[in-house]
């Protein structure tokens, strides 16, 4: 097609420094950079207040596990911090301190918006629950037990959100395989003479199915 | 096992006992399972019939737009209790993003919201951007707004069609069908697909917007006012409309703050919280376009809120053509690192083909040990990727805030109290998608 036409030529570009400053983020928003409220959160809460982190002109503050429902009463109630948009878990697959809980708060009035991180330990993965405070963390807690086995301690209803009662692992952990366990998670007969289907993704875990033409005549087939 | 019969019918399928178990505990029911398995029933024990009743509406239950099992508790015709159940389609999308490069995880987003899937991929490509720190050429940008904005509005074509649908007026969803088929084929002129567009790239879009395309969305901006107004002049005042919405499912300023809901519910209820004005992305701070806030809270003002928005993002996409003729110019970053070279480039140069490769083996890196979150308005409330990055190509932890999600779980509250009647209209005036809740 382009037989005459010089194409551009593009060397391999060497990897500048990264953007770590507040600001310097393309995509850095007014809303994130709050340091009057951490402040705030040192002043009123000290050694509870562990590190403050940013990047991209996001402020992150760890709190103390133990603490963290105090401090989310603090900013809902005296910071304006009214709506939790989001609570989550993180795996860090570490030795120490393995589980990290976040909580994404935002204040419509000052139109802020500041993120709390607890780090939750191994040996006893238990978070205090926060529905006290924001009733929206039900089902986000919720999530975070079945996908990670953190409980919360004093939540209402703490079940599954998406995994049924029955399965026993928890699969955003690290260490759950990809493919699943098989035999995990029971499914309905696919014959009228099976029983559970006990591994859905049997293929994938190397077994083969068997053909249709091998299996013996159901006696369902006569009536 | 042994062949199903009458006697053994119930032990064979009572697959998953644990988790019913757990949904009828939390109904406080008295007649349900856990009773039948106590044994049968005594002789003075009241007949469950006489006084409350359970209900399982869904998972396949057509008015619940998806996979959404409600199970209720009725005392006549009052539900009681809600208790909702979602998980069915649960595919682990956040777990999947954990072994996928941040490219090859974009076509996932296609399948969350599967009724607006540009606002999805745009919000994902951000993000990313966000994490790496990777700026957009401006034309990109434009194009993304627009594409986002006709998404908002296929989206809420399809509550309003199936909205109506469930109030019993079949003929307004062949209508909103029209015009959704015309924006699908925008959708395929621009993308080259209809419903899994996947057209959004991490630094910049895949093709720029032909000029095809630019004649189709511009016929449509002149159609579809018509079609709004009329529609508008068939339900503002309608008898059967108003009395199937105004009043029903209300929820105050309060309770939907306290709820977390998002998106037009949220602003439904009076509270003018629309992330294209709280942090503006893409080119939303260029734009003249107002925020449709109502204050009654029930369903006729979420209805409302969804008809302005849809002349809104009318309005943005006016705008955007207006300036796609003028801004001209690269589509993607031109720098291999961080976005895909152009075919060109892949086609005829060495240099390009070995940046493809490593693009697609590799791809973009964020820096060690960062996390950054960024939220877009898709047309169903607040939709935020979490990032956490190892400094490798794949995400250590992508976490998806879906707004379905939050607003599913405000519909328990809403449906305690309501009519048993009024349930398929609370399902539709939340308008959620399972794909998305599900993860």
């Amino acid at each position: 097609m382009a037989t005459g036409r010089s194409l551009p030529f593009h060397f391999t570009p060497v990897d500048g420094p990264r953007q770590t400053e507040a600001g310097t983020n393309p995509h850095a928003k007014d809303t994130t950079f709050v340091p009057d409220t951490v402040e705030a959160l040192q002043g009123r809460f000290g050694g509870a207040v562990l590190e403050v982190f940013l990047y991209a002109g996001e402020h992150t503050v760890y709190v103390d596990r133990s603490s963290v429902v105090d401090v989310c009463r603090f900013l809902k109630e005296e910071l304006s911090y009214e709506y939790l948009a989001d609570l989550g878990g993180i795996d860090l697959f570490t030795d120490e301190d393995r589980f990290e809980v976040f909580y994404n708060l935002v204040s419509f009035s000052a139109k802020k918006r500041i993120r709390l991180k607890i780090r939750v330990p191994e040996a006893e993965p238990v978070a205090p629950s926060i529905t006290p405070v924001f009733a929206a963390a039900n089902w986000n807690e919720r999530e975070c037990w079945d996908m990670f086995g953190i409980r919360f301690d004093g939540h209402p209803d703490l079940r599954r959100m998406y995994m049924p009662e029955d399965f026993e692992y928890h699969p955003l952990r690290k260490e759950f395989p990809l493919l699943g366990v098989p035999g995990s998670l029971p499914l309905p007969p696919q014959a009228p003479e099976a029983g559970l289907t006990l591994d859905p993704f049997a293929a994938a875990h190397g077994s083969k199915p068997v053909k249709s033409f091998q299996e013996a005549r159901s006696d369902l087939a006569d009536q | 096992m042994s062949m199903i019969s009458k006697e053994n019918f119930s032990e064979t399928l009572k697959f998953w006992p644990r988790h019913n178990e757990a949904l009828y505990r939390r109904l406080e029911s008295k007649n349900s399972w856990l009773e039948e398995r106590r044994g049968p029933r005594e002789k003075g024990d009241p007949d469950p019939l006489e006084n409350e009743m359970v209900l399982n509406i869904g998972p396949q239950h057509p008015a619940t737009h998806g996979v959404l099992r409600c199970a209720v508790r009725l005392d006549g015709e009052t539900i009681e209790r809600c208790a909702v159940d979602i998980g069915f389609l649960h595919r682990g999308i956040e777990k999947m993003a954990e072994n996928k490069t941040y490219q090859e995880y974009m076509p996932y987003t296609d399948r969350m919201d599967y009724l607006a899937p540009y606002a999805n991929n745009v919000g994902w490509c951000l993000a990313v951007e966000k994490a790496a720190g990777i700026e957009v050429p401006e034309r990109a940008q434009w194009i993304r707004m627009l594409m986002s904005e006709l998404s908002r509005i296929t989206s809420h074509l399809i509550w309003m069609g199936v909205g109506l649908m469930d109030a019993g007026a079949v003929s307004v969803f062949l209508w909103t069908f029209r015009y959704r088929e015309d924006l699908y084929t925008i959708f395929d002129h621009v993308c080259g697909a209809r419903l899994t567009v996947s057209h959004s790239r991490i630094g910049g879009i895949a093709s720029d917007i032909p000029d095809d395309a630019i004649d189709l969305i511009e016929a449509f901006v002149a159609d579809f006012p018509d079609a709004i107004r009329g529609w508008e002049k068939l339900l503002n005042r309608n008898r059967i409309w108003i009395d199937r919405n105004v009043g029903v499912g209300v929820l105050s300023r309060e309770e939907v703050i306290a709820l977390g809901m998002t998106g037009p519910n949220l602003r439904g209820s009076g509270i003018p919280h629309d992330i294209r004005v709280f942090e503006p992305y893409l080119k939303y701070d260029e734009v003249d376009f107002t925020v449709p806030v109502r204050e009654d809270g029930d369903c006729f003002s979420r209805y409302h809120v969804r008809m302005e928005e849809m002349k809104e993002s009318l309005k943005i996409v006016r705008q955007c053509l207006e300036k796609l003729k003028t801004v001209r110019g690269p589509i993607r970053v031109d720098d291999a690192k961080r976005s895909y070279p152009s075919k060109d480039e892949v086609y005829y140069s060495m240099e390009g083909l070995i940046h493809d490769f490593m693009y697609t083996d590799t791809g973009v890196c964020p820096p060690r040990g960062i996390w950054s979150y960024h939220a877009v308005e898709a047309p169903k409330g607040e939709l935020g990727f979490y990032i956490q990055s190892d400094g490798t190509g794949r995400p250590f932890r992508a976490r998806i805030n879906a707004p379905s999600f939050s607003n599913i779980q405000g519909l328990e509250a809403l449906m305690e109290g309501a009519l048993i009647g009024d349930m398929v209209m609370l399902i539709g005036t939340i308008d959620p998608v399972l794909g998305e809740a599900d993860k």
